[in-house]
């Protein structure tokens, strides 16, 4: 999966599971007060990216850090380097 | 009808939560679809011996422990008559094979000094397990007072280590590892699946002390009754709810029941099982991220049980319970085995008029798998091939009793039994779990708080299963209307 693929397939996930208008989900939105998520949806959130690129977020710190949808994506992406770059 | 708040459900978390919100000044409504509280609790009777099914004992309960004082604040403690199990050995585990026994003692020093009487090489593992226990038992608030709210708390139970991780890194006795994971059949999650945190929630409380109450789960029923009615809580029996209602904000403003009847309120709190709960609320009102969690949930293990009679007393369960493993590993995927591999934990039946045990519940852990060719079926109503299939299942029950405990086989005969199905038909438990939604790693169970404005939620799925567990869900539930420094501080003032 490219880069551009693993992003839409964040923004297609999370728009259909929080059902946000995909429309205005660009990177500077911040979850919650332009995305409309608070923090009884974290849990959810961790699920639905777990659930769709087969990763344990866990206990990862980096999401402690996330406040944009852009945050999101390099987190992910970060997530899939550091996982591919493991020797099988 | 208007009431501050509606509670639904009138188990032990209802129960609870109706109380804290009546105590603190709250009007409110307690709607049960049985034809009374606390169904679970009061258990049934059959040929004069009365056999509970949802209270057997309690760990916590010794004065000053964190049940007992639960119990003062809710109003509970004077009329409640509690008694000691057996101090010196309240659980026998029995391994089958060679007859090794350990018995659990009260109190963490007397335990330390059994186990390691028991297996001396394993010195440093035992102190490091009990330490652990300790530390995290005393670190889940309100069964610590002094414990800090800790937001996060509850997520070190979804991220583990497991128990068996825990175990396997302390000791390679499986012997020993087996006792420690006995206790897993109080909460129906494998050692392989619950994280040591949890087990420690739970198990932390037995180590303390292990009691029972006067006339079983029934006396406990006919308490919160009895307060209830102090209260001027509102009790609705034989009321189903069929839907809540939510205005279009996402604000609750009633509890519409079955006969059509709405009850508006200010808030609710919704004990039920989370599923039965998303069937509850309207379409929109969570998000399919969240609806999608909670239809996926998995639920605790289900059972099959055996209830017997003695014409002789049974001196082994006076005081006492007794936990047979058939094998060193057969608590690992508990529920995932044949009967004859499955582990048992047997406990007394009393009389009518006293606590003597004069019968026994046998409780064999079994997924509700077992019975999905019949899951249509309704109680009353089942199907021939149903009662065959019972028929053997029984049989097979009394006769591995028999094997395993001669010294109760003499005098005693079966007088019914039950399967998954009984326990999802008795106990509202929509596949048969025994104790709700599992407690596991990975599984992120729902909290209190709900998208839906002034509708929180309670119960063993939520918080932590037994009695302690639905009392502390109350608390965790109520804690978030009422102020939790405020429940705190009315508990310190109870200790």
């Amino acid at each position: 999966m490219t880069n551009q693929e693993i992003i839409e397939r964040i923004d297609r996930s999370i728009a259909e599971e929080f059902e946000i208008d995909p429309e205005g989900m660009t990177p500077e939105k911040t979850l919650f007060q332009d995305l409309g998520l608070d923090s009884l949806d974290i849990v959810d959130l961790v699920i639905v990216l777990e659930t769709a690129f087969r990763f344990k977020i866990r206990e990862d710190e980096g999401i402690r850090k996330i406040r944009t949808l852009g945050d999101i994506h390099a987190f992910v992406l970060q997530k899939k380097n550091e996982l591919e770059s493991i020797p099988r | 009808m208007t009431h501050d708040f509606v509670v639904v459900g009138a188990g032990v978390s209802g129960l609870t939560s109706a109380l804290l919100l009546a105590r603190n000044g709250y009007s409110v409504a307690l709607v049960e679809k049985a034809g009374h509280t606390a169904p679970l609790l009061r258990g049934f009777s059959r040929r004069g011996v009365h056999f509970d099914t949802g209270f057997h004992y309690a760990g916590g309960m010794g004065n000053g422990e964190p049940l007992d004082v639960f119990f003062r604040y809710l109003g509970l403690s004077d009329r409640l008559s509690s008694f000691p199990f057996d101090a010196s050995g309240f659980d026998t585990i029995r391994t089958a094979p060679d007859g090794f026994e350990f018995r659990f003692p009260s109190g963490y020093d007397r335990l330390l000094e059994n186990l390691v009487e028991a297996f001396p090489a394993e010195r440093s593992a035992v102190e490091a397990y009990l330490r652990g226990v300790r530390s995290a038992f005393d670190s889940i608030p309100y069964l610590s007072l002094d414990a800090p709210l800790d937001p996060n708390g509850a997520l070190r139970r979804v991220f583990g280590p497991t128990l068996r991780e825990t175990l396997d890194s302390l000791t390679g006795d499986e012997i020993l590892k087996s006792v420690l994971s006995t206790h897993c059949l109080l909460y129906g999650v494998p050692p392989e699946e619950v994280s040591f945190q949890q087990h420690a929630c739970i198990v932390g409380s037995y180590y303390l002390s292990a009691r029972g109450i006067a006339g079983g789960g029934r006396s406990l029923a006919t308490a919160f009754d009895a307060r209830l009615d102090e209260l001027g809580v509102e009790i609705l029996r034989g009321c189903g709810v069929a839907s809540l209602s939510v205005a279009p904000e996402g604000l609750l403003r009633g509890v519409r029941l079955d006969d059509g009847r709405e009850l508006r309120c200010g808030g609710a709190v919704v004990t039920v099982h989370p599923r039965t709960m998303l069937d509850m609320a309207p379409g929109g009102s969570f998000r399919p991220a969240y609806k999608k969690r909670i239809m996926g949930l998995e639920d605790t293990v289900s059972a099959f049980m055996l209830y017997s009679v003695s014409d002789l007393p049974l001196p082994i369960l006076s005081g006492r319970n007794l936990f047979v493993l058939p094998s060193a590993d057969s608590v690992r995927g508990i529920g995932n085995r044949p009967l004859e591999e499955s582990p048992l934990y047997l406990t007394a039946a009393r009389g009518q008029a006293d606590d003597v045990p004069r019968g026994f519940i046998g409780i064999f852990p079994a997924l509700s798998e077992t019975t999905r060719a019949w899951e249509d079926s309704v109680t009353g109503n089942r199907p021939e091939s149903y009662r065959r299939f019972k028929e053997g299942i029984t049989d097979r029950m009394e006769h591995l009793v028999k094997r395993y405990c001669p010294e109760l086989g003499r005098a005693t005969a079966c007088a019914d039994s039950s399967t998954p199905l009984t326990v999802r038909d008795f106990g509202n438990a929509p596949s048969g779990g025994l104790y709700g939604v599992k407690h596991k790693v990975g599984q992120y169970n729902p909290v209190p708080l709900t998208r839906v404005k002034g509708l929180y939620l309670a119960g063993q799925s939520v918080t932590s299963p037994g009695i302690l567990g639905a009392i502390l869900s109350g608390f965790m539930a109520c804690g978030n209307i009422l102020g939790h420094d405020r429940l705190i501080k009315g508990l310190l003032a109870c200790r």
